[in-house]
């Protein structure tokens, strides 16, 4: 036995040390940042790659890239789309720093919004089901309300559906909103929408790089099922002061950068508001019984960068967000202030230890919180729930030789959830809800990953991941008998580990070039998740809450195989896929049947969950023209995902909420002339799943419904077509503007936000009836926006 | 933003829905059990439109009903009241319920059996009944609603439910949102109030201050009952989904019955009573 471990750990020894082994020749090291040249900002996902022998690597998300080759004369080029492509002949016979700066393609957009990294970088890498989206272009499709909504552009990717009508909420191959990890500059973002999900929380002025994993997740990643949401934030302007703005229906924006001191330190602010609130308070009456009530959101981005030194660099950003919502009620003295949104700060420094090796620490702060507040006369009652996060993580980039990239770090996070706690006070005196409940846990990993191209056909990702969660005290646990009573309680105090969850997850990747035009990939993933959201309701709300795994919540594993066959046609103008998944989820989270919204008050939330499993399988096609006047893409999914709850449906296997057999988005946008640009977006997705009455009985002579099965009621196909024209003028004298002409549902359709029923009525007195009632939200909706910039 | 939001009624299809039976059982000390056995109907059927129609659709009247304490059963029979709810049930004359006792259900109809069991715990004195003006309403000076305080004994699982009348009324009303249990308040001092209990086959969709509030002048019985968890959590879902009836946000409530096979409750109640005259 230990014969054959020892073998085992010589040749692990052996394969760790390969990167290291020089083949004999002389070897040196190239590197640098890679910059956008106006505004110099710096390009993560940028391709190097040396034309000699195609080898090459990409920066990593802070713009670094590193190449060791053999000593001789190369040419280097670096490729980024929406920028020209740069050449440069090296002679390599020493160490070199080459920063270098790209300039981007003229303003119309060649390109279509979503975009891979190479040219061929579809056919080369190992990613699959990735995705990074150019924010700019953006800007041409329709735009719901005149608003760009970069996540409303996600949801038009295959496997990612919306979760609704509006709704910024998204369902990723079969898994539910909350296995989605959503990062703003490393922060995790909990709630990643505004006004019931209508818009999300990303200020697309802000925005530098959207970065979509639904396939296969890289090691560096992890604590969610389904995707990760990777959105960077500009750095700001170190070159000149420029501002940009938008005026639009219900919302504008205004974003400020400039440097600080020119290729040293820059700024970003961005702040955006909607003012449907301020829009119609002139109109209501100042007798009106509800005047002062509205709703409005807002939210602010800021960045602030240094350039310590060739080597370091320090970066500080934030956002904070907030949605309000008001009802007054004059005549009965009722007022309700509903207050929710998110807040992070990261401060990041970057290091370089050598032209191999750069280190990004980070602190990163997040917070979500949630409230209710409610009065009558004297009578105050607030409901508060959030999340708080502290966060700190160190990530290395490792570019040991020109077929390998690794990355490394580890990452801890303390993580503060307050599910409900309520106070309250009539006349001043405060009524006694009890203690506010808060569950504490420490959440770790460390991870490993390289990507090995191990011929110049097969190129593998590998990583392991290790990841640790332990909830510890102060924690009251509630023992409960079968009759659902209390009978006893376990006090933990403070720091005292409670249940503790160490779990390892290999990520696999990889991908065989078979020609030029075309390859094959091929992932293997397994991923565990420690934090969790459940729902009563049929939609997602802000009032969701986030809970963590404790005793008696394990978490949820999944594990994920997709296979993927890639195919560019027409000197790549043409790219296509086709990717197949299949995924099962293990530790599945939902409400015990007869749990009711107050159920966890003065109790364990955990008391009333229970646990299944969930399968996932579909495949997705994908057709895209990314060069010419006219592009866009055609994205189709067919899919599959069910649940299976031992005390849910009396056990028996059900389609999940996120269960929809058919997706198709159709994307184009044509450029006619400098000054206008045209886009269209179709949809069509068959009907969310609900769970309604099958019948109806009487009890003390009141009509009750009863349920049925679980999700039994699928409602009518999604479609829905979208249309926008972009004029941009001539550049004025300092001003570049533009115009977004939007409509949104152009055949108004009424599609179902949500199907409810309702009984009225006595049978006695001839007056039952049983009705079911469709709300839609959106008929037709123009809008205009103007686009500014100086 | 919701200005352009549409609602319009729409006709779906559902799936069929399982033909159940639903119980509405109960038994009291010195009483002989009350159990009412209907079926349930789809969602979208057409529903009967007089007393005549629902008996003749919705009341089963031919099944084998038995309540047993264990050493003695008795099979109830069908029996008519025109003149009191619930009007048609099953009911006995031997049996009759007891402190203490656990009484097991039975019924048999049309090739199904439904089972079930209930307990009659002690009950819980009333401390002291008052009446009061509508607190929500500074310038009401005759509608209010009745007070009850209890002290809740030292042990948990104590759970209740509320019933009240007018004097010159033919039977107890539930009061509305009355159930409750001492998860939070065991051992203390505990305040109900009651309007007018909900009187059956009304629709109570549409609220009428007069058919909630008692006026001064009025005398109010309560019925008090002490009652078991199982029952009290299907009182409790039961009040919610009638609650969220019509609510486009609520969760699906799913009714937590007691009944093996069926619907609805068989419910062992432990009731103490209290009178008194609305003054101001």
């Amino acid at each position: 036995m230990s014969h054959s471990f020892s073998q085992s750990s010589r040749l692990l020894f052996f394969l760790l040390l390969l990167p290291f082994f020089s083949w004999g020749q002389s070897k040196h090291t190239i590197s640098g940042y890679i910059k956008d040249a106006t505004t110099g900002e710096y390009l993560p996902g940028a391709n190097v790659y040396v034309k000699e022998n195609l080898l090459g690597t990409s920066t990593n998300g802070y713009g670094f890239y590193s190449l060791t080759l053999p000593d001789g004369n190369y040419t280097l080029s670096v490729s980024y789309v929406g920028y020209t492509e740069y050449t440069q002949k090296v002679n390599i016979t020493k160490d070199q720093r080459i920063n270098l700066t790209i300039q981007p393609k003229m303003v119309q957009a060649k390109e279509v919004e979503i975009v891979e990294k190479r040219i061929e970088n579809n056919i080369n890498s190992t990613d699959m089901g990735r995705v990074d989206i150019s924010v700019e272009k953006m800007k041409k499709l329709p735009a719901f309300f005149g608003e760009v909504d970069l996540v409303k552009i996600v949801q038009l990717i295959p496997g990612v559906k919306n979760a609704g009508e509006g709704n910024t909420g998204l369902y990723v191959r079969g898994g539910g909103p909350d296995q989605n990890l959503v990062l703003l500059d490393e922060a995790v973002v909990y709630n990643a929408a505004h006004l019931l999900g209508f818009f999300s929380v990303f200020n697309s002025d802000a925005v530098k790089t959207v970065d979509l994993h639904k396939g296969g997740m890289p090691a560096q990643y992890g604590g969610r099922l389904a995707s990760v949401l990777d959105i960077s934030m500009k750095e700001g302007n170190n070159q000149k002061y420029k501002v940009d703005g938008g005026i639009g229906v219900i919302a504008s924006r205004l974003t400020v950068q400039g440097p600080i001191k020119k290729d040293t330190s820059s700024f970003i602010i961005s702040g955006r508001r909607t003012y449907i609130d301020a829009v119609t308070r002139p109109f209501i009456k100042s007798t009106s019984p509800t005047k002062g009530s509205g709703y409005y959101f807002y939210d602010l981005n800021m960045k602030f960068n240094y350039r310590l030194s060739d080597k370091d660099r320090l970066f500080l950003s934030g956002y904070f967000g907030r949605d309000v919502f008001t009802f007054k009620s004059t005549k009965s003295n009722f007022n309700i202030r509903i207050p929710w949104g998110n807040a992070t700060v990261s401060a990041r420094w970057n290091h370089l230890f050598s032209n191999k090796l750069f280190l990004n620490t980070a602190l990163v702060f997040s917070d979500y919180q949630f409230e209710s507040n409610i009065s009558q006369t004297a009578f105050n009652i607030k409901f508060a729930s959030g999340v708080r996060d502290y966060n700190a993580k160190m990530d290395f980039t490792w570019y040991p030789t020109i077929r390998h990239t690794m990355k490394f770090g580890a990452n801890y996070i303390f993580h503060r959830f307050s599910p409900n706690n309520t106070s309250g006070d009539i006349a001043g005196e405060e009524l006694d809800f009890g203690p506010k409940v808060y569950l504490y846990a420490h959440e770790a990993a460390a991870y490993i990953g390289d990507d090995f191209d191990v011929t110049e056909k097969l190129r593998i990702h590998g990583g392991l991941r290790a990841s640790w969660f332990a909830q510890v005290g102060p924690y009251t646990q509630y023992i409960k008998n079968a009759l659902d009573q209390k009978v006893d309680s376990i006090t933990y105090t403070q720091g005292q580990l409670i249940k503790q969850y160490p779990n390892v997850e290999p990520r696999l990747m990889m991908r065989y070039t078979i020609n030029k035009k075309s390859s094959l990939k091929a992932s293997f993933t397994q991923n565990y998740q420690y934090i969790h959201i459940t729902s009563l309701a049929n939609q997602s709300l802000p009032t969701d809450l986030w809970f963590p795994s404790t005793g008696r919540v394990k978490p949820q594993f999944g594990t994920q195989y997709s296979l993927g066959y890639y195919r560019n046609f027409k000197d790549n103008t043409w790219e296509t896929s086709v990717e197949a998944y299949y995924k099962t989820m293990k530790n599945q989270i939902e409400f015990k049947d007869g749990t009711l919204p107050s159920s966890g008050v003065g109790d364990n939330l955990d008391n009333y969950l229970t646990f299944g499993k969930g399968e996932a399988y579909g495949a997705e096609f994908f057709v895209k023209k990314a060069l010419g006047k006219t592009n866009g893409w055609i994205g189709y999914t067919l899919s599959w995902t069910t649940r299976t709850f031992p005390e849910l449906n009396n056990g028996k296997t059900y389609f999940a909420r996120y269960d929809r057999r058919h997706d198709l988005s159709i994307v184009l946008t044509h450029e006619l002339s400098d000054k206008w640009t045209f886009g269209g977006v179709f949809v069509f997705a068959s009907g969310n799943l609900l769970w309604l009455p099958t019948s109806v009985y009487f009890f003390e002579g009141k009509p009750v419904v009863n349920y049925g099965e679980r999700n039994n009621y699928r409602m009518p196909p999604y479609h829905r077509l979208d249309l926008s024209a972009t004029y941009t003028p001539k550049k004025g004298k300092r001003v570049q503007s533009s115009w977004n002409f939007s409509i949104y549902n152009v055949y108004s359709r009424l599609n179902p936000y949500f199907i409810y029923v309702e009984t009225s009525g006595s049978p006695l007195f001839g007056d039952l009836k049983n009705s079911a009632k469709k709300v839609s939200l959106f008929p037709i909706i123009p809008s205009v926006t103007y686009n500014f910039s100086f | 933003m919701f200005i352009s939001a549409c609602e319009r009624e729409i006709e779906i299809e559902l799936p069929d829905a399982e033909d159940l039976i639903v119980v509405e059982g109960s038994i009291e000390p010195g009483e002989s059990p009350v159990v009412v056995l209907t079926r349930n109907r789809g969602f979208f059927d057409n529903f009967p439109s007089n007393l005549e129609g629902f008996v003749n659709e919705f009341v089963i009247q031919d099944a084998v009903v038995i309540v047993s304490d264990g050493q003695t059963s008795e099979q109830l029979s069908f029996t008519v009241n025109p003149f009191a709810y619930p009007y048609f049930y099953y009911t006995g004359t031997t049996l009759k319920g007891e402190i203490g006792k656990s009484y097991s259900l039975t019924i048999i109809s049309n090739g199904k059996t439904l089972t079930s069991t209930t307990h009659i715990s002690a009950a819980v004195p009333i401390d002291s009944t008052w009446y009061g003006l509508n607190p929500f309403d500074s310038t009401e000076d005759s509608l209010g609603v009745a007070y009850l305080s209890i002290t809740d004994p030292d042990s948990i699982g104590n759970a209740y439910r509320l019933f009240a009348k007018k004097k010159e009324e033919g039977w107890f009303n539930q009061v509305a949102g009355s159930e409750f249990n001492d998860d939070y308040v065991n051992g203390q001092k505990v305040i109900f109030f009651a309007g007018q209990g909900e009187k059956p086959f009304v629709a109570s969709d549409s609220f009428v201050p007069l058919n909630y509030f008692y006026n001064i002048g009025d005398t109010i019985i309560l019925k008090f009952c002490s009652i078991g968890s199982k029952e009290l959590k299907f009182f409790y879902t039961m009040d919610a989904a009638l609650n969220s009836n019509g609510n486009p946000f609520a969760a699906p409530t799913i009714v937590k019955s007691n009944i093996e096979g069926g619907l609805g409750v068989w419910c062992g109640y432990s009731p103490v009573f209290d009178t008194l005259v609305a003054t101001k």
